[in-house]
């Protein structure tokens, strides 16, 4: 039921996205966002949570950016990052085996985390993106913040993202309680962008 | 002078050092214990963050009582004892400052080591003493389990001496730690 109900959303977003697409005025912009691939040797993908009061870190060694993005071109402008989520590390095989269980990620279930972005656009410090992020199957709108720098082969994307990890039911039965493991976890990423085909 | 020692009682000070801190190290053993057997889990961890809050506490209470200990010279023993119990009794005291030191630290050790940070009470986190390293945490581990035993082996010692002090030599010694006692025997 939850998972057809996922699934219906997930298709009315795509339809929905897919309309956006049509009905842009194409030619309009004066540029066309660069495409870009992020570099899986170089680039990091971490979250922090809290867990008995402190904070401890993770991350996923195993995903995929595609990236199309050019500061003058906000408006074609869109992520795409697949998250193998089998792939988390949180320096400790105990938690790690405990995150992939059917309480928390239930990666049996749900081996990968996806994230999209609708819009980008310009902020003082750098540039925030409106986009979803779909994990344990639960879609949610999860802003990020970024900043680009040019690289001599393309370019370095580094920002940050805070999320609920209960609006994505990631943590069930016991580990539903935030007194011991918070709800609030930040997500930050650098990736080294080249030029993809 | 009421926060002083005086020369045939611990004071009020000593005193609370000693009860306070006892009564965190028989908290401490009943929640390493009661972890212990559980699996990896949540409930483990919340016992394990207590014990780690109680630890850092008798850690400050440690370094505390140490300077005070330090400052404050303690009551003489009994003329009675041996040289022999003379020895036993020091060396068992100092043992206890050791300990009172190594269980903390070890244990900190590990949580770094395991890359588990410690936290006091959910208020801040104490920073990481060293890296992550699974070997090290074993033999962390190890220590502190270990040390564990030697505090038991040495706490029940300390109190059968007390005891025996209290009840076959009919001495002040365990008097003298004891609160609302008034009854000063002037040796």
């Amino acid at each position: 039921m939850m998972r057809q109900l996922a699934l219906s959303l997930a298709l009315c977003a795509a339809a929905c996205l897919a309309a956006a697409a049509g009905t842009a005025p194409a030619g309009t912009a004066a540029a066309a966002a660069a495409r870009y691939s992020a570099d899986p040797q170089l680039s990091r993908l971490e979250f922090v949570g809290v867990q008995a009061g402190a904070e401890f870190k993770g991350v996923f060694h195993e995903f995929t950016a595609t990236i199309d993005f050019a500061p003058d071109a906000l408006g074609s402008s869109h992520f795409d990052v697949q998250i193998d989520v089998r792939s988390l590390d949180s320096m400790d095989k105990d938690r790690d085996q405990i995150m992939r269980g059917a309480d928390i990620f239930d990666v049996a279930h749900w081996p990968t985390a996806h994230y999209v972005t609708h819009a980008c656009t310009k902020t003082a410090t750098g540039f925030t993106a409106a986009g979803s992020l779909t994990l344990r199957g639960v879609p949610k709108d999860v802003p990020i913040d970024f900043q680009v720098t040019p690289t001599a082969a393309g370019a370095k994307l580094d920002g940050t993202a805070k999320l609920k990890r209960l609006d994505f039911g990631v943590g069930r039965g016991d580990w539903k309680s935030t007194e011991w493991v918070g709800d609030a976890v930040k997500v930050s990423f650098s990736l080294l962008l080249k030029p993809r085909a | 002078m009421p926060n002083q020692d005086l020369p045939t009682r611990y004071g009020w000070v000593a005193q609370s050092f000693h009860w306070i801190i006892a009564a965190l190290i028989v908290t401490q053993f009943t929640l390493g214990w009661m972890a212990d057997d559980l699996p990896v889990g949540l409930h483990k961890l919340a016992l394990l963050a207590r014990h780690k809050s109680i630890g850092m506490t008798v850690l400050m209470l440690a370094i505390l009582r140490l300077i005070w200990r330090l400052m404050n010279r303690p009551p003489a023993l009994p003329s009675g004892m041996t040289a022999v119990e003379r020895v036993l009794a020091r060396a068992t005291h100092a043992a206890f400052y050791v300990l009172l030191f190594a269980m903390p630290l070890t244990g900190w050790l590990m949580s770094s080591a395991k890359n588990f940070s410690v936290s006091w009470f959910g208020l801040f986190t104490w920073p990481d003493l060293i890296g992550k390293n699974e070997q090290a945490f074993e033999l962390l581990r190890g220590t502190h389990d270990a040390l564990s035993f030697v505090l038991f082996a040495i706490a029940v010692l300390h109190i059968i001496a007390a005891l025996k002090h209290h009840f076959w030599n009919k001495d002040d010694v365990l008097l003298r730690m004891l609160p609302f006692n008034k009854s000063e025997k002037r040796s």
